[in-house]
């Protein structure tokens, strides 16, 4: 059985190799999620965290848009009553971003190549539309550029040449940081979103 | 292994239909020119009328090769004799190891190919075929298939039956075969080696792979890479695995199956990749016959016009584009053609062009800055078009720095003239859209190999 690394473990790890991630904290009580949600100005997003429960939205284990300390307060107990048949559990309260284009980058370790990685639309289209492109890690500069013309909705998540080799530097990071740590078994960053003019992981999967 | 000077048969016999029987007449037929040892235990004095032996021990002879072909749980100790007497090489023909689960013979022939250092194929494979030296272990009666002419294409496949049926195709296309290697089981020589083999060996200009699996990922993938620097390797995968077969926790891991990691592999190191058997000869007469180009802008001159039209939806199918000719070809253009000839591609040249029409368009469209390929669509049942228009292809498909393909649609008319075309290194398409994908296939490959600088 696959490991799930620990959420705040995970994004330490992405900080590392330079990929942006969602501003992200464990709450332990509704105070903290009040703490949380003044500290970031601006709405908040609480998820509880279950290696029992693979897919959070469809447990009903995420909390969308929590724009007054009073919403967030109240979340904190909601999930704490719906995660109780995960147990165990954590709560994570992350910043809220505003987006319409999803991304999926993500990675595995294939027996027969070593590690592969993705780049696809993400989000609720990644099983809907199949728009993705895959390959060996370690990936060239060209490679990066030649997965993202590989998608159909290569100009919906690259709109311009700024994004487009933003996106080619987040594919390199995420390319070295799976070729670098042998032990990455799977790797989700599903979605990535544009906050501001970069894309940032919203949700972390790391599978030991 | 390839090209034997002595070849011992294990299992040779008299008795017609035998494998083994086959495998020594084909040497015969093919008027292979080495030294051949038939061996059967039975102690046959003469097999097809020559001298026989009971064993390869009793060969007081160099052996180059021997190809054993007798029961699996015989070919451990024929293995072992083939050790000890020196032996350099041994193809296993014999089936019934790991495909039908004994994994202990197959550990054990390995273990013995490697004890003797003696490079092994198979088993449960077909051998190979080195037209070249005329040596051939097939085991399939020389009259059921046809054996191709010599050529630049070298054909490597896993499987016998996909070998079998594309060597008789390729026989019949306008190319010809450098060597046919069926490595079976791969218990000792694996697809790593073979394409190591055939991307050093001279005689192979072409590599096409039919693959169901590799074994060392890693070292495949650096030995495509070393490849197809030199050559193109064309590559056809069977097996397919559905994406997340095997228990997937991620998004990632359940849209990127096995099947996505080689076309991934395939993609980034400069492969062709086929989907079909069609597909591998279609890119394969291209890749070994036309020049190299990075350029996408292909011009299309046709003696019918709706064809064209279809010839210019095919390229844009397939990511190439149709280029606006320069002033100064239009304009020399315009002098040379009737005025039912309206300047601009696809060219129509209507359909009385005759040879003198097709060489002045070909001589104008061939030259243009503009193109940086060419794709003539000739309809031979037009009044203008006979011999002297293919002669006029061949002379621009052979002669052109730029590649060249030919579409021509037709019956036994239209058939006569491809293989006169095909047969003097132009490739021949029977639509449009092969011809097209086989351009981009071609191009791309080419674009592969300036990004790696070897063009």
């Amino acid at each position: 059985m696959a490991e799930l690394m620990d959420y705040m473990e995970a994004n330490r790890l992405l900080k590392r190799y330079g990929i942006s991630a969602v501003e992200s904290s464990y709450v332990k009580s509704p105070t903290d999620a009040i703490s949380f949600f003044r500290y970031v100005k601006s709405p908040i997003v609480m998820k509880a965290i279950s290696e029992k429960a693979l897919h959070k939205s469809r447990s009903g284990l995420v909390m969308l848009n929590l724009d007054t300390a009073e919403k967030a307060r109240r979340a904190y107990d909601e999930l704490s009553k719906r995660a109780a048949k995960f147990k165990p559990y954590r709560i994570l309260a992350q910043k809220m971003l505003p987006h319409d284009v999803e991304i999926i980058v993500g990675g595995r370790e294939d027996p027969q190549f070593g590690k592969i990685m993705l780049l696809g639309l993400g989000g609720i289209y990644v099983e809907a539309f199949r728009d993705f492109a895959v390959r060996v890690c370690p990936i060239t500069d060209f490679d990066a550029g030649d997965m993202i013309d590989q998608l159909r909705a290569s100009h919906i998540i690259a709109k311009d040449e700024q994004s487009r080799s933003m996106l080619k530097g987040v594919l390199m990071r995420v390319s070295k940081m799976l070729y670098n740590n042998g032990s990455i078994g799977e790797l989700d960053l599903n979605p990535m979103v544009m906050d501001g003019k970069r894309y940032v992981a919203v949700d972390i999967r790391v599978l030991k | 292994m390839m090209h034997p000077r002595s070849v011992a048969i294990i299992g040779a016999s008299n008795t017609r239909g035998k494998v083994g029987h086959i495998i020594l007449q084909n040497y015969l037929d093919a008027g292979f020119d080495g030294k051949l040892y038939p061996v059967n235990i039975k102690g046959d004095k003469q097999i097809l009328g020559i001298k026989a032996y009971k064993s390869v021990l009793g060969i007081k002879a160099n052996i180059d090769l021997a190809v054993i072909a007798i029961p699996a749980e015989g070919v451990p100790m024929a293995m072992e004799q083939c050790g000890k007497a020196g032996v350099k090489s041994t193809i296993v023909v014999s089936g019934g190891f790991s495909e039908v689960g004994a994994t202990d013979l197959q550990d054990r022939l390995a273990a013995i190919a490697k004890k003797y250092n003696m490079p092994t194929l198979g088993p449960n494979c077909l051998g190979v075929m080195d037209p070249r030296s005329r040596s051939d272990t097939l085991f399939l009666p020389s009259f059921k298939l046809d054996k191709p002419r010599i050529g630049g294409v070298s054909f490597a496949a896993q499987s016998g039956a996909v070998g079998s049926t594309v060597l008789d195709l390729i026989s019949n296309e306008g190319f010809g075969l450098a060597r046919f290697i069926s490595y079976g089981n791969a218990a000792v020589v694996d697809e790593v080696d073979i394409l190591h083999y055939l991307a050093n060996d001279k005689d192979t200009k072409v590599i096409v792979f039919y693959i169901e699996g590799v074994k060392r990922g890693r070292e495949f993938i650096e030995m495509v890479k070393r490849t197809t620097r030199v050559k193109p390797v064309i590559v056809i995968k069977g097996g397919t695995t559905p994406a997340g077969a095997t228990a997937a926790h991620s998004h990632t891991a359940a849209l990127a199956g096995s099947n996505e990691a080689y076309s991934a592999v395939f993609r980034q190191f400069g492969v062709v990749q086929a989907d079909d058997i069609s597909d591998v000869l279609h890119y394969a007469k291209v890749l070994d016959t036309q020049p190299a180009t990075t350029g996408n802008r292909v011009a299309i001159i046709t003696n019918g016009g709706g064809t064209g039209v279809l010839a210019t939806d095919a390229l844009y199918r397939n990511g190439l584009v149709l280029p606006e000719l320069s002033k100064e070809s239009k304009e020399t253009l315009k002098r040379m053609m009737p005025s039912t000839v309206n300047i601009t591609l696809p060219l129509d040249l209507v359909g009385d062009a005759d040879d003198k029409r097709f060489s002045d368009a070909l001589g104008v469209v061939s030259a243009d800055p503009n193109v940086d390929a060419l794709m003539v669509i000739a309809l031979f049942q037009t009044p203008g078009a006979d011999s002297r228009v293919a002669e006029t292809l061949i002379h621009y498909g052979t002669q052109s720095p730029k590649p060249l393909v030919v579409v021509s649609i037709g019956g036994s008319y239209t058939l006569a003239h491809k293989n006169m075309i095909e047969s003097s290194g132009v490739p021949v398409y029977d639509s449009p859209g092969s011809a097209a994908s086989s351009l981009a296939a071609l191009i791309r490959y080419g674009q592969y190999r300036h990004r790696v600088g070897t063009l």
